[in-house]
């Protein structure tokens, strides 16, 4: 199938060299987007983390061995294999930025795409959302409480987008012309070794356009075509290229 | 319906294929969607007008501003301050779940007094009249523990110990005290602090500094900038952590023997040819080091090669701003001797009170004449108290108070700490959860959360310059809880006990005023940040040298590196809601913990990946199983602190076992510090 090209093209850069696997992100991302705590999230079958932080190793035994963590949020591909599969459209790529889009409404809970999907960055809602009493009162209003039995997926926070989008034209600017920092996705914005990075790829003045040209840049299992918007990068020539068949050798979520 | 899910399911998927460029399916579609996803409770999403407020984040062992944004008046999310010198714009995984404790099942909602086996609720006057009857009973019988070394709830709760006539105000253990004690033996005297910012070459032996110790979100973005300008960071501990999965290079080195690393390097500094004659205590320290500590004997002990040790010091030498930090893995345990090694060594690089060297800070102000003073409180030895009240040596106090802080888990000898509180006459707890210590405690008066009362933090250990930040409640409390400031001056002036103040907002006013900040502009969001460091008169030690006690191996028993990854909670705080899922499965599977043990190690043990162990040392047990990661010396076992909890709530009890109960500590002969970075432990089958 031909990729739409959009005009913005939102991307993501982690910095693996930088992120020490703390997982502020991971915390940062279900506040924002409401997703619900759960007691026995260690166990990773029937967890919902959107974001998601793997350990890889080099394999090497001690003293020669080495850790690198890498934060693992949708792909947004440009050629997605999840919306290929979804029998009934719940998900699409098909809005200006090229973020993936996940329908709530209308996902069947099938989990096509959950199989399709090379990152498993998608998950099933195994339980109804609860909160424990009165933990409600902090949800944002950014996203709706998906109900059991639904598929979702990191977003890129797509409600900064819009926010940001509307904020350009009531400054009376352009929404596709917007500035680096005017989106900033909540695990970008919260990194405290400012890993993730942000931006438009198509912009040459964004810093991840130039970041993701680099030769330590990579992207996850590129020999599928997936083309992701998601760039890592590491000047560790092991982790660039467990960058290819990193299910292999990850460490962590092995859930269905 | 007779059509269940699954075949429902089924159904669709076979029979879409061919019916998707029909526009009547869409339709049918969405209607079904609706009851395929059957659920019984839909949260309404609440809008309204969205505010940022300046906040403080203590749950870690440092306090940093945060912002926490609010829709319509509640809070919703927390994100970093880039205004909070502290912060600047970064936030630990404890700060961004920090919101949502506000309504952690364990919040204590209302005063509690004990009642058999349970609690019975009471209400505020009845527990204020209550607490005000035991101190006047007490007399000078009283003792008070602290978990905040910030704040000035501290120096309230401490001046009412003081006012009662007893000196017992203590801290929970971390490295202040020691590093405060270190600098006493340099000849120095005031809190220290890192200007990791400025310096060209950072080498970090054991601070884990960008995943739980100091400063956390600022050293993490400290680093990030100094990526960019080419700094090195070394990272020197037994195991690989987040800290060493970044930094340039890690040297494995055996649990809690960095500081004699530090010293053998010092001792290479010292025989090179540049003259130091004129250095005060030089000569001494320089043969002190030269004999107690040659290469060989350092290589040997710490398990770093010679040629590295003298490859660290050459880097040192050459690099221009080099800065060490010492710590512990854990940030704690390490003793004062321990310390001052690390610290002779930025003062052989000519790094203290330099530009990117270790900077001494003033300390706070004392507002509370009665209360003891940091550096007072910091030579009080909380550890050796506690072990020697349950072993009879000390007087159980008869009112024991304590605020910020979970004794019941978080100490070191802390099968000896609860007896000691079990001994206690009456103790109170002034926590906003249940906790350990307030589920043991007599009685609890709820402490209103960090956003619903007005907090203060001054300069908290490892900052690079002084500080001093204030903040406002940003939403009224939601429960039943008071802000323990407002309370103790409460019940102090119930008690008739005079501590100059009659609301909390006054202390921290004039704390404000003594150091020449403007509390009207600090609570709308101004930190307060000076350059003024006190002048010190160092010398290479000041008190008798002596060579560090390292625990010695036996060939049967392992070094235990006990470890704070803060996603799961800190000394303080136990696993938020919100956190869980950021515990990996090889760091957890079900409720069993895992410990990490080079392949080597376990093969020796006959131990494989998931076996279930049992860890034990003289302080106590644990159980675990067993994770094989080669990011670890070898004869060492890795334990993460932080698990285990008995109180609290679904989301932390019961998950994993206690590393604290592992924790034995010695005493520090010069300090009279109690030290437990270095403890053996065996692993076996359980
Ligand atoms: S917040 Fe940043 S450093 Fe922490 S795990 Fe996420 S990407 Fe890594
Ligand atoms: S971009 Fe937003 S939705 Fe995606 S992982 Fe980051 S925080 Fe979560």
């Amino acid at each position: 199938m031909q990729a739409k090209e959009f005009k913005v093209k939102w991307g993501m850069l982690v910095d693996l060299d930088k992120c020490t696997g703390c997982g502020a992100c991971t915390v940062a991302c279900r506040a924002e987007n409401n997703l619900p705590p759960e007691a026995d999230a260690a166990n990773k079958l029937r967890t919902n983390d959107w974001m998601n932080i793997y350990e890889l190793s080099n394999e090497k035994p001690f003293p020669d061995h080495e850790v690198a963590y890498l934060p693992r949020p949708c792909m947004q591909c440009g050629h997605p294999s999840c919306s290929t599969v979804c029998p009934v459209v719940a998900t699409l790529k098909d809005e200006e930025g090229g973020i993936v889009s996940q329908v709530y409404p209308r996902c069947i809970g099938c989990r096509y795409c959950m199989a399709a999907c090379p990152y498993h960055a998608r998950y099933f809602n195994w339980f109804d959302p609860i909160w424990p009493e009165g933990m409600e009162k902090v949800l944002t209003p950014y996203a709706s409480a998906r109900p059991r039995g639904v598929v979702e997926k990191c977003t890129f926070c797509h409600h900064r987008f819009m926010a940001a989008k509307e904020q350009a034209r009531m400054n009376g600017e352009d929404p596709t012309e917007l500035a680096e920092d005017a989106y900033i996705p909540a695990c970008a914005e919260i990194c405290p070794t400012g890993a993730i990075k942000f931006g438009n790829l198509k912009n040459p003045e964004h810093e991840v356009s130039k970041l993701a040209a680099s030769k330590y840049a990579f992207r996850l299992l590129e020999k599928l075509g997936t083309d992701p918007q998601v760039y890592y990068y590491s000047k560790r020539e092991w982790v660039r290229k467990l960058g290819d068949n990193y299910l292999k050798n990850a460490k962590g979520g092995e859930h269905v | 319906m007779g059509l269940d899910r699954r075949s429902f399911i089924s159904l669709v998927a076979g029979g879409v294929a061919g019916s998707l460029f029909t526009p009547v399916i869409w339709k049918t579609l969405d209607d079904v969607s609706i009851w395929t996803q059957n659920w019984p409770w839909i949260p309404r999403l609440q809008y309204g007008e969205e505010l940022t407020f300046p906040a403080l984040c203590k749950l870690g062992s440092d306090a940093y501003g945060v912002k926490v944004k609010t829709v319509g008046g509640r809070p919703v999310t927390a994100e970093g301050n880039p205004d909070h010198p502290l912060s600047l714009g970064g936030i630990c995984p404890l700060g961004a779940a920090s919101v949502h404790l506000l309504y952690s099942p364990s919040r204590v909602k209302n005063p509690k007094l004990k009642d058999g086996s349970s609690f019975k609720d009471i209400t505020w006057a009845e527990a204020e009249e209550l607490l005000a009857g035991k101190i006047r009973e007490a007399g000078s019988n009283v003792a008070m523990i602290s978990g905040d070394e910030t704040g000035s709830v501290t120096d309230v709760l401490s001046g009412l110990v003081g006012k009662a006539g007893s000196d017992k105000s203590f801290f929970m253990p971390g490295e202040s005290a020691p590093a405060a004690a270190a600098l006493a033996m340099l000849g120095g005297d005031g809190q220290v602090g890192y200007d990791i910012e400025n310096a060209n070459y950072v080498l970090l032996l054991g601070a884990d500094a960008l995943g739980s110790w100091g400063n956390v979100a600022r050293n993490g973005k400290a680093f990030s900038a100094s990526r960019e300008k080419g700094v090195k960071f070394v990272y020197v501990g037994p195991a690989q952590n987040g800290t060493s999965a970044v930094a340039d290079s890690w040297v494995p080195c055996n649990t809690g023997t960095e500081p004699v690393l530090a010293l053998g390097i010092a001792a290479v500094i010292a025989g090179t040819s540049r003259d130091r004659s004129s250095w005060p205590g030089f000569a001494s320290f320089a043969k002190f080091v030269q004999t107690a500590y040659p290469l060989d004997k350092v290589a040997e002990i710490t398990g770093v090669k010679a040629a590295v040790i003298t490859g660290l010091a050459q880097e040192l030498v050459r690099a221009g701003r080099p800065l060490v930090l010492t710590a512990a893995e854990a940030g704690q345990g390490l003793g004062a001797f321990e310390l001052a090694a690390g610290m002779s060594l930025n003062m052989l690089l000519q790094r203290v009170n330099a530009v990117g060297g270790v900077r001494i800070l003033p300390w706070a102000p004392k507002v509370v004449e009665a209360a003891a003073d940091r550096k007072t409180m910091f030579a009080n030895d909380l550890v050796a108290y506690l072990s020697s009240v349950a072993d009879g040596g000390a007087e159980a106090p008869a009112l024991l108070m304590v605020y910020g802080a979970n004794p019941a888990y978080a100490l070191p000898n802390l099968t000896k700490a609860q007896a000691a509180m079990d001994k206690a006459g009456f103790v109170v707890s002034f926590s906003s959860f249940m906790d350990e210590t307030a589920a043991m405690a007599d009685l609890i008066m709820p402490d209103s959360y960090a956003f619903e009362r007005l907090d203060d933090a001054y300069s908290p250990y490892g900052s690079g310059q002084p500080n001093y930040t204030v903040v406002a409640p940003v939403i009224k409390p939601v429960f039943d809880t008071r802000p323990a400031g407002d309370v103790l001056l409460v019940v102090a002036a119930k008690a008739e006990l005079d501590l100059g103040f009659e609301s909390f907002e006054d202390v921290v006013k004039a704390k404000a005023e003594a150091l020449g900040a403007d509390f009207d502009e600090m609570v709308e969001g101004a930190a307060w940040v000076s350059e003024e460091f006190p002048a010190q008169d160092l010398a290479l030690w000041t008190t008798p040298l002596q060579e560090l006690a390292v625990a010695a191996k036996d060939g049967k028993s392992l070094a235990l590196a006990p470890v704070q990854r803060l996603k799961i909670g800190s000394a303080k705080i136990a696993i938020p809601p919100f956190n869980t899922n950021a515990i990996r499965f090889d760091e957890m599977l079900g409720n069993d913990m895992y410990v990490l043990l080079n392949a080597a190690t376990a093969k020796n043990l006959g131990l494989k990946k998931d076996d279930a162990v049992k860890i034990a040392s003289s302080g106590g047990e644990c159980k675990a199983r067993v994770r094989i990661f080669e990011g670890v010396m070898n004869d060492t076992v890795v334990a993460p602190l932080g698990l285990g909890h008995t109180a609290w709530d679904a989301f932390s009890r019961d998950k994993g076992d206690n590393v604290y109960k592992l924790l034995a500590a010695d005493t520090e002969a010069e300090s009279g510090l109690s030290r437990f970075a270095t403890v053996r432990v065996t692993v076996s089958k359980a």
